[in-house]
């Protein structure tokens, strides 16, 4: 899933400094799960946002709503009766979220109150981590199932680099060395020999290089 | 004269694109440099245009500075981070260069390394003011230099939009020139009436517009850019006449001729030549120009 986390409160009111009337619009869709821009949130920002501006001597009306997903025109279509009612109308989804609703109403600004991390997944309870660049074309079954490019610090694909130092990364030692588990996990399994061979340089065309990606699934194309 | 005081005191300057080798073999573009000097201001090394891998602008700079050759050194977004970008400045400048032309760089899928991967870590306008903070002494984190780098810094502008969009180029324009591009070269010029409403709002000496002149190689050329280039005006005139003349080289270069003629005669500080692989008629091009 996409994981986010809040923008600080200071730069969300700095945005919406001159509004006196905001809509506040979570998403069910990865924010929930990532706990950011689900229901909850969107009360706890909504509940903070007038609180802090009532202190100002400046009230903000805030209204909320959580749509299924951002991501999906047919979801934004609960908004169209009043989204112009607002100064502005602040988005918790990730940043495809704020993009698909300035699509769909080009009149109304629309400000993000995420920032956009990563594709990940939960570690422990509170704890999210990095596992995917979306790179176009997977080779995490090369690296027995941990990804080098999304890992690694260099991204390198041919082993580790000379920092690699007692299982951690060389540019902190809050970061695991991937390479160190690939090759760890290589030689338990007696498959050390797979990283001998030499890959030619890797082709980035399917990753953000070829320009902004899409993707056709001609079945279900209308 | 450096281009820079060409600039100033408005002697026309001659800048000519001289494309470095994909190989080793400097000869070649050091017998067309060798040849040319006299009649050019200095040359223009591309930074790997149209993303074709060759030798680089850097190298290719010192290269011929070495030799005594003036060049405008292009500087790519494309291909390095803001490290490569600055220290590649610093050794161009101790190397001798002293003027350089700015560009973001043709996206890799038109060249012939498709699957790099881009860098574009500094974009146009933050290499632009890259070069400023070097010139003023210090290096984009804010440590000191020993020994700033003061370059004429130039970039490029499209002269052939219209409406909207010619709004948009003339406001990134003034913006380039305050961030501190000292000169503009054009998109390729053919006929300055098609230019007009570029002209009419941009202060061509204050802003040093350096037209581009390319040398039409062949009537096929010729057409494709009349067909496809939207942007670059091409008039039918051109091609009626080229398409009639016996001897189209001749021709071409006559065409040539005319256009750098006019371009000085309306006030413009200097002309870039693109001879498309022309190099060797060069000298003849330069026989007849006053
Ligand atoms: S190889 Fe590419 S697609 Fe697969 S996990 Fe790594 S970054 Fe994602
Ligand atoms: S230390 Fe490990 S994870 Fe860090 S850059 Fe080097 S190989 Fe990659």
């Amino acid at each position: 899933m996409i994981i986010a986390d809040r923008k600080p409160l200071e730069e969300i009111l700095e945005m919406v400094h001159d509004c006196g009337s905001i809509l506040l619009v979570g998403c069910k869709g990865c924010v929930t799960v990532c706990n950011v821009g689900g229901l909850k949130e969107v009360e706890i920002l909504a509940a903070t946002l007038r609180i802090a501006r009532k202190k100002e001597g400046r009230p903000l009306e805030v209204a909320q709503r959580v749509l299924e997903r951002q991501c999906d025109p047919e979801y934004l279509e609960p908004l169209r009766n009043d989204y112009d009612q607002f100064d502005a109308v602040v988005s918790m989804a990730c940043g495809v979220g704020p993009q698909f609703l300035s699509e769909a109403y080009p009149s109304q600004r629309f400000y993000p109150a995420v920032n956009t991390r990563f594709m990940g997944g939960a570690v422990q309870h509170g704890v999210w981590e990095e596992r995917c660049a979306g790179c176009g074309a997977c080779k995490i079954h090369l690296f027995d199932g941990l990804c080098p490019i999304a890992r690694c610090s260099k991204s390198l694909l041919h082993g580790p680099c000379g920092g690699s130092a007692g299982g951690k990364c060389e540019v902190s030692a809050e970061i695991e060395c991937i390479w160190d588990k690939i090759v760890r996990k290589k030689m338990e399994n007696g498959r050390l020999a797979d990283l001998r061979v030499f890959r030619p340089a890797k082709d980035w065309r399917t990753s953000r290089d070829g320009g902004p990606r899409r993707s056709i699934r001609e079945e279900l194309v209308k | 004269m450096e281009l820079r005081n060409r600039f100033d005191v408005g002697v026309f300057a001659i800048l000519v694109e001289l494309v470095p080798p994909k190989g080793v073999d400097i000869s070649g573009m050091l017998r067309v440099a060798g040849r040319l000097a006299d009649r050019v201001t200095a040359f223009v090394v591309p930074d790997m245009g149209a993303a074709v891998m060759r030798l680089s602008a850097l190298g290719a700079a010192m290269l011929l500075q070495g030799r005594g050759l003036r060049t405008v050194m292009q500087v790519c977004c494309r291909d390095r981070n803001r490290l490569a970008l600055q220290g590649d400045l610093l050794a161009a400048y101790a190397g001798g260069v002293t003027s350089l032309m700015v560009v973001a760089g043709e996206d890799l899928r038109f060249g012939d390394h498709h699957q790099a991967a881009a860098v574009n870590d500094l974009d146009l306008m933050e290499l632009i003011e890259a070069v400023g903070v070097l010139a003023a002494g210090k290096d984009l984190s804010g440590a000191p230099l020993e020994g700033a780098p003061r370059f004429l810094c130039g970039t490029t502008v499209n002269v052939g939009l219209r409406d909207a969009a010619l709004d948009a180029e003339l406001d990134q324009m003034h913006c380039r020139a305050e961030a501190g591009a000292g000169f503009f070269v054009t998109t390729p010029v053919f006929d300055l009436e098609s230019i007009g409403p570029f002209t009419a709002r941009a202060d061509i000496r204050r802003l040093n517009l350096v037209p581009t002149v390319m040398l039409l190689k062949s009537l096929g050329m010729a057409r494709y850019i009349q067909r496809n280039m939207g942007h670059i005006h091409l008039p039918a005139a051109l091609i009626e006449r080229l398409q009639k003349a016996p001897d189209k080289t001749r021709e071409s270069l006559r065409i040539a001729r005319e256009t750098i003629t006019a371009i000085r005669e309306a006030g413009f500080k200097g002309v870039l030549i693109s001879p498309m692989g022309w190099e060797d008629h060069l000298p003849e091009l330069f026989e007849h120009l006053e």
